[in-house]
Formats: C-alpha cells, structure tokens, sequence
C-alpha cells in the first residue's frame, strides 16, 4: 500500500556506510578461506568413522549443531543491530538485521530439517516436543514474521521502526522460551552438552571443522546479504 | 498517567456507546465453543472437563486477537492515531491507555466465555474460582501489552488483519503456556502453581517494559 522510501528520510547517511565498506572489504578474502575450509569439511565428514550403533545418520552431528549456533548468532545480531538503529537511527544497522534474520531463519530452517531427518534414525521418531526443539521451532516462527512484517509493509523508516521493535521482542523471547521449557520441565531429548571426549575417535576433527565451515558460511551470507540490502536501498533511492 | 487514564476513559466510552467489539469478541467466543464440541466428537464429559483450560484458552487468545486489531483500526479512522502521537508527554502513557482499555474490554469477554464453556463443558468454575482469576486477569495482561503494541504496528502495514496473528501468536506461547497450566490447576480444584504464576508475572512485566518504551517508535510517522 504504502510506496518505497519515506518522505522523512533524506539521504542524511551514506549509501553504503563506512561501516558497510569496511566490511564488504572482508568478504572476498572469506570466501576464499570458507572455500578451501569446505573441502576439508568434506574430507574430513567422508572420511569419519562410522558411528557403530547410529550409522551413517550420525554424520548429520557435524552439520547440525553448527547449524543451530548459526542461527542463535543471526536472531541475536538482528535484536543487538534493531536495538542500535532505533538508538542512533543508523540506516546500515537496519539493513544488517534485515541480512541477520535472513541469514538466520535460513541456518535455522536447515537445522529444522536436518534434525528430524537425525531423530528419525536414532529416536524413532520425525518430532518429539522436546525442549529444544520447541524452542527453536518457537523462534523460527517469530523471526519468520519479522520478515513477513519487512515484506508486508514495504521500504519506509517506519518499517524498519516496526522491525527493530519486533527484532528485539524476538531477542526477549529467546530466554523467555527457555525459562518456560526449564520450569515447566519438558524432558529434553538432546544431549545436555557435548563433554570433552563424549564424541568417538576421529570425530572431532570434522565437528570442528563442521563448526568453524559453517560459521564462515554464516559471516560470508551475511556481507554478501548486507551488501545486497545497501544496493537495494540505493537503487530504490535512486528510483524514487 | 493523566494521559493514559484520558485514552483508558475514551476508548471505554466510547465501546459502551458502540458495543460491537465486545459483542463481536463475545459471539466469536461462542461459536469457538461450538465449534470446539464438533471438532472432538464422542468424548467423554470428563474428557472434555480436561480438555476445557486449553479450550478455553485458545478461544481467549483468537478472541482477544479480533479485539485488538479492532481496537487500533478505530484509531486510524479520522487519523486519530496521528492525533495521539501529538499528544504531549510520554507516548508509552498512551499505550498504556489503549491497553488498560483492552484488558477491561477483554477480560469482560473472558468472564462470559468462562461461563459459556462452564455450561457446555461440564466445568465445576467455583471450585477454583480466584486461582481462575488470577491467572486469567495475569495472562491478559501479557495479552494486552504485546497485543496494542503489535496491532498498532499491524494496523499501519497494508495487511493489517493477516499481520496481527502472525506477529502476535509466536510472541504469545510464554503466556499460554503459564496460563494454561495454572487454569488446569485451579479448574481442578488445586492451588495454581507458584511457577505459573512467577511465569506469567515475569512475561507480563517484560512486554509491558518493551512496549512502554517502544511505543514511542511505533507511533512516530
């Protein structure tokens, strides 16, 4: 309904930002790295032992926890970069939350997938209402209407108010669900925590790998994201 | 707080000169029960005595949701909203206004519907009645703060109506949780739990926290 670029925002800040500069200036060298990490990422997931009692199941353990960090990572830079714009009003910090949920309900869609994928294998079930995995599920669909909200109400400053506010809503949410899985007590289904030596020989090495390949991936998204969102902003700018 | 009082005594008068939000809240709570009573088909009265917190609830959260959306689109009639946000003093007294009003409006809805599904369900209300209360007065108000804060976003994109659900439930699931477990309780002639109500408590505090503040944001054009 409402046309792109608010009449209250002259182009006080520059498109792209010194800040945006400064960071698209580390995406090549990333991408560089991230490429040469993803196949030893891959060797080295090829050539894991198989786990004896899950099979080759198992080897979702090193795409999946990452996965999930990545996520977390994406939901809690879009709240700490909404929680700043609407401080300072910085335009290059709404246009890096918008990347962040992007990149972040992706992480987490894949780890949505892959996870009952996992469950099936080993549980003997695609779904349990695990604490976990219900909490996920939850954040999953507030930052899914966090991006539905920057789709439905078009470009404008007001917009990217809106955002902001539900963005750091979203962050209040994420220990208001774990507060509520801890005192209403769901058994979790996951395993507390990875201990040190709880992971079988020769699977350490991929996890790592899996760990530092996909949060390469997650930094790499998000400038190529950020980059794409300030060229975007321009060429409407432009166009208006 | 003159403000919010001034906007709390608007929005109550002019509901009682009206009365379609509250009517229509309170015919849609009905028909939730209705349709309830065929959506599980063959049950047992004790089934459905079990059954009857999480009804209730579900038919609290759409209901609340048709009341809130209806409470902010009446302000963009006129640009009345914009009005508001001219209003000197703080804008989260304004909110504060608007919620105070849809905790009144709804919580009134609330009381009729506990007693419609009372009836069609076979549920014993006395005998956890002040428990009932207390959770439900809580949980509406966690309703209410996320709620005018949400809708009046909502209001203000092209998909007003489609919006407010999807921004509004996720940012829910704390309170039902609390509410519904404590509802369960106090239906079943128990004391609420402290945890339920120390949950709702800790989320009603935090939404009214945010959206107080974040008002300020919301109203600005």
């Amino acid at each position: 309904m409402k046309s792109s670029n608010g009449n209250s925002s002259p182009a006080a800040s520059e498109i792209p930002s010194a800040l945006e500069i400064r960071a698209s200036r580390w995406r090549r060298p990333l991408g560089i790295v991230l490429a040469l990490l993803a196949l030893a990422y891959a060797w080295a997931v090829i050539a894991a032992p198989i786990d004896s009692t899950q099979g080759v199941i198992q080897k979702i353990l090193y795409v999946h926890p990452p996965l999930a960090y990545g996520a977390y990572l994406g939901f809690v830079i879009t709240g700490i970069a909404g929680m700043f714009f609407l401080g300072g009003g910085r335009e290059d910090l709404d246009r890096l939350a918008i990347a962040s949920a992007e990149v972040g309900v992706i992480f987490c869609t894949l780890m949505l997938v892959t996870g009952p994928i996992w469950a099936r294998g080993t549980w003997g079930v695609w779904w349990s209402w695990d604490a976990r995995l219900t909490v996920t599920l939850l954040l999953w669909f507030v930052y899914l209407a966090y991006l539905l909200l920057r789709n439905f109400s078009g470009q404008s400053p007001r917009t990217a108010r809106f955002a902001a506010i539900y963005g750091v809503l979203g962050l209040v949410l994420i220990p208001l669900n774990y507060y509520v899985i801890e005192i209403f007590g769901s058994r979790s289904m996951h395993p507390e925590n990875l201990e040190q030596g709880s992971l079988g020989d020769g699977m350490g090495l991929p996890f790592l790998l899996g760990n530092l390949t996909l949060a390469l991936a997650f930094f790499y998204l998000l400038l190529l994201r950020w980059e794409v969102e300030a060229q975007r902003t321009l060429e409407n700018g432009e166009g208006a | 707080m003159n403000v919010a009082l001034a906007i709390l005594w608007k929005d109550l008068v002019s509901e009682w000169r009206s009365r379609d939000r509250v009517v229509a809240m309170l015919i849609f709570s009905v028909l939730m029960a209705v349709v309830f009573y065929f959506a599980l088909p063959d049950q047992r009265p004790e089934q459905l005595q079990a059954l009857a917190p999480g009804l209730l609830w579900t038919a609290y959260l759409f209901a609340a949701l048709l009341g809130l959306n209806r409470s902010l689109a009446l302000e963009l009639e006129n640009d009345a909203l914009a009005g508001l946000a001219l209003a000197p003093g703080n804008r989260g007294w304004i909110f504060l206004g608007k919620a105070a009003a849809n905790w009144v409006l709804i919580s009134l809805v609330q009381v009729f519907t506990a007693a419609i599904f009372a009836l069609f369900y076979r549920v014993d209300l006395a005998a956890g009645l002040g428990g009932l209360a207390a959770v439900v007065g809580l949980g509406t108000v966690g309703i209410c703060a996320a709620g005018t804060l949400l809708a009046t976003m909502a209001v203000r994109t092209g998909f007003r109506e489609v919006l407010l659900p999807v921004l509004l439930l996720p940012a829910l699931f704390p309170i039902l949780a609390g509410a519904v477990k404590g509802s369960m309780s106090a239906l079943g002639g128990e004391p609420v739990p402290f945890e339920s109500l120390q949950l709702l408590i800790v989320v009603d505090g935090v939404y009214l926290v945010v959206a107080f503040l974040g008002f300020d944001y919301v109203l600005d054009e």
